[in-house]
């Protein structure tokens, strides 16, 4: 285990209202995030994500907790931390449009303080990993909404901080657009070089890049476990069976009397059944009520849950 | 080291959007300079065969110039502020690790730069229409302008401030520029008061050295101490308010939205 690069203790922030209601919009929490590891950051609007990602960054001067990063207290010494962490808000509007592309990556770099010389070849590299290359000197006003992202993505990697916050890297972009910069996000992760936490609503961006997610709902983290850990707890408990024929009235009220998440779909001349087991002694319960109505089961197999599925279910507290 | 690099990225992204915005920069230069004429054509029209219309004219041309510099350096800090905030920049400018304040001071020094040679221009063009051709002591005029405008950015930054807690301040600000006319002509000889506003005496000094023909060194200490003071009381108080809002808005969570 390595040492964590971001610490998170009882981060709190609540926003002060004139008639006393305040609105506490991160609760509590406390999250370490290892060296090179890639954190994705889950909730619905509202949860804190953002509110964290900016405190994590200092833009945001949290009501209570502690935040180290490399070492640094970012509450204490914003500017020692600042070293360490580079942001990516609101996704193409971190750039200056009237700037090229090579400028912008320039300006940011010179904004940390490194001379261009220094990191002419690094920016080189990310004009290449953001496929960029063609457009090196156009402005950035003129390029498309995916490329302006990827631009300021770019433009927080110039930095060469060890830590990168992006939030909601994807939003707006089409699926084409979300897919390649998913692509190159992915490409840097794999590459180990960065701690990297991502904030998305696109969970498919989640899954794809990040080893661990933490979910956070109305301010408190609900879940932080590893994405294969949830797939696998999640895949063990979920089942779908094929019906031939029909079932019954009795057997479908027995079924949903029983199991809470359950779905009866009927499909052509067969019945599909997908339901959630608490245990795994349950998959005999279903086996009774269908031999009882004398359903013919044709297949029995455990569902594959994305972690969209997963990510419903932990907030919606359907999951236990 | 570091420092000089944040420098040279600041100049360089100065000269680089002035560039990209020339007709920007050109359209402004003639609204400037119309806006003069029509000053200039008035006061003609009004006191043009008057004895000592010539010092007028020399005082007009000098209240215009400092006005023109001072305008640049109030909207740089302000409208600036507000620009890059509604552009979503501002927050980057803040994640610099060599701090949000050094940020600005080195954009207002490489905006000083480009406003110097808007100003050159606009300058001799004044001296070319008006026939007056004024006293150019660079070496005293510069320290002079710049202390003068100091005083003027502590003002920007007051404003740049609110506008990060308050929003929507753009016609306050605006309506603001206007009151500099007032600092710049402010009658200080009869109401020496008058003296501790900013921009007042280091324009009574600019018009000393440029109408009068004085230098730096002819200058009385005493005057030259005093707006020194003055400069540094009211840049100091801009930055120390400017601090506090931006601390503000930063405990609020409204740094960089607008």
């Amino acid at each position: 285990m390595t040492e964590p690069v971001l610490e998170a203790h009882h981060l709190t922030k609540v926003y002060k209202q004139r008639r006393g209601n305040d609105v506490v919009a991160v609760d509590d929490i406390s999250f370490s995030v290892q060296k090179n590891e890639v954190v994705g950051l889950l909730g619905p609007n509202g949860a804190g994500k953002t509110t964290t990602i900016k405190c994590l960054c200092t833009l945001i001067g949290p009501t209570e907790g502690e935040i180290h990063i490399n070492g640094a207290d970012a509450i204490k010494s914003p500017r020692l931390a600042l070293k360490h962490v580079a942001a990516v808000l609101e996704g193409n509007r971190n750039i200056y449009w009237r700037l090229s592309v090579r400028e912008n990556l320039e300006f940011f770099a010179g904004l940390q303080g490194l001379p261009i010389r220094q990191v002419r070849s690094h920016i080189d590299q990310l004009i290449e990993l953001f496929q960029l290359k063609e457009k090196e000197r156009t402005e950035a006003r003129k390029l498309s909404r995916g490329m302006q992202q990827k631009l300021a993505v770019a433009c927080a990697l110039v930095k060469g901080t060890e830590v990168l916050l992006l939030d909601e890297p994807t939003l707006g972009l089409d699926v084409g657009m979300s897919h390649e910069l998913r692509f190159a996000l992915k490409e840097m992760a794999q590459r180990g070089e960065r701690t990297i936490i991502v904030s998305s609503h696109d969970m498919s961006v989640v899954q794809d890049i990040c080893e661990r997610v933490i979910i956070i709902n109305s301010g408190r983290i609900v879940t932080d476990d590893k994405v294969s850990n949830l797939l696998k707890l999640f895949q063990a408990s979920a089942y779908r069976f094929e019906i031939e024929g029909r079932l019954d009235e009795h057997q479908a009220s027995r079924l949903q009397e029983r199991f809470e998440m359950l779905k009866i779909s009927e499909p052509d001349y067969h019945t599909e059944i997908e339901v959630e087991l608490i245990n795994g002694s349950q998959i005999y319960e279903i086996m009774e009520i269908l031999k009882a109505g004398d359903s013919c089961i044709k297949a029995i197999d455990r569902r594959e849950p994305d972690l969209e599925e997963i990510f419903l279910k932990i907030v919606k507290g359907g999951a236990n | 080291m570091r420092y000089l690099v944040l420098f040279k990225t600041m100049l360089k992204q100065e000269f680089i959007l002035m560039r990209r915005y020339l007709f920007n920069f050109i359209s402004g230069l003639i609204a400037i300079y119309i806006i003069f004429l029509l000053i200039f054509l008035g006061a003609r029209a009004l006191g043009g065969g008057a004895p000592g219309f010539g010092a007028t004219l020399d005082a007009i041309v000098v209240g215009f110039l400092v006005w023109t510099f001072a305008l640049f350096a109030y909207s740089d800090m302000a409208q600036g502020m507000v620009r890059e905030a509604q552009e979503g920049t501002l927050e980057q400018l803040y994640m610099s690790p060599l701090g949000f304040t050094r940020v600005c001071l080195f954009r207002i020094v490489s905006s000083f730069s480009i406003t110097l040679t808007f100003n050159v221009v606009i300058l001799l063009l004044m001296m070319a229409t008006t026939g007056r051709w004024l006293h150019l002591d660079v070496i005293s005029l510069l320290p002079l302008i710049l202390l003068t405008l100091a005083g003027v950015y502590g003002i920007g930054f007051i404003m740049a401030g609110l506008a990060l807690v308050f929003k929507r301040l753009e016609s306050f600000i605006g309506i603001l520029q206007f009151a500099m006319v007032g600092l710049i002509v402010a009658p200080i000889d009869r109401f020496p008061i008058l003296r501790y506003l900013p921009l007042a005496e280091g324009s009574r000094l600019i018009r000393g050295v440029m109408a009068e023909g004085l230098s730096i060194g002819t200058l009385p200490i005493g005057d030259l101490l005093f707006l020194a003071i003055n400069t540094a009381f009211y840049f100091g108080c801009g930055l120390l308010v400017f601090n506090l809002l931006l601390k503000t808005a930063k405990n609020r969570g409204l740094l960089g939205h607008y």
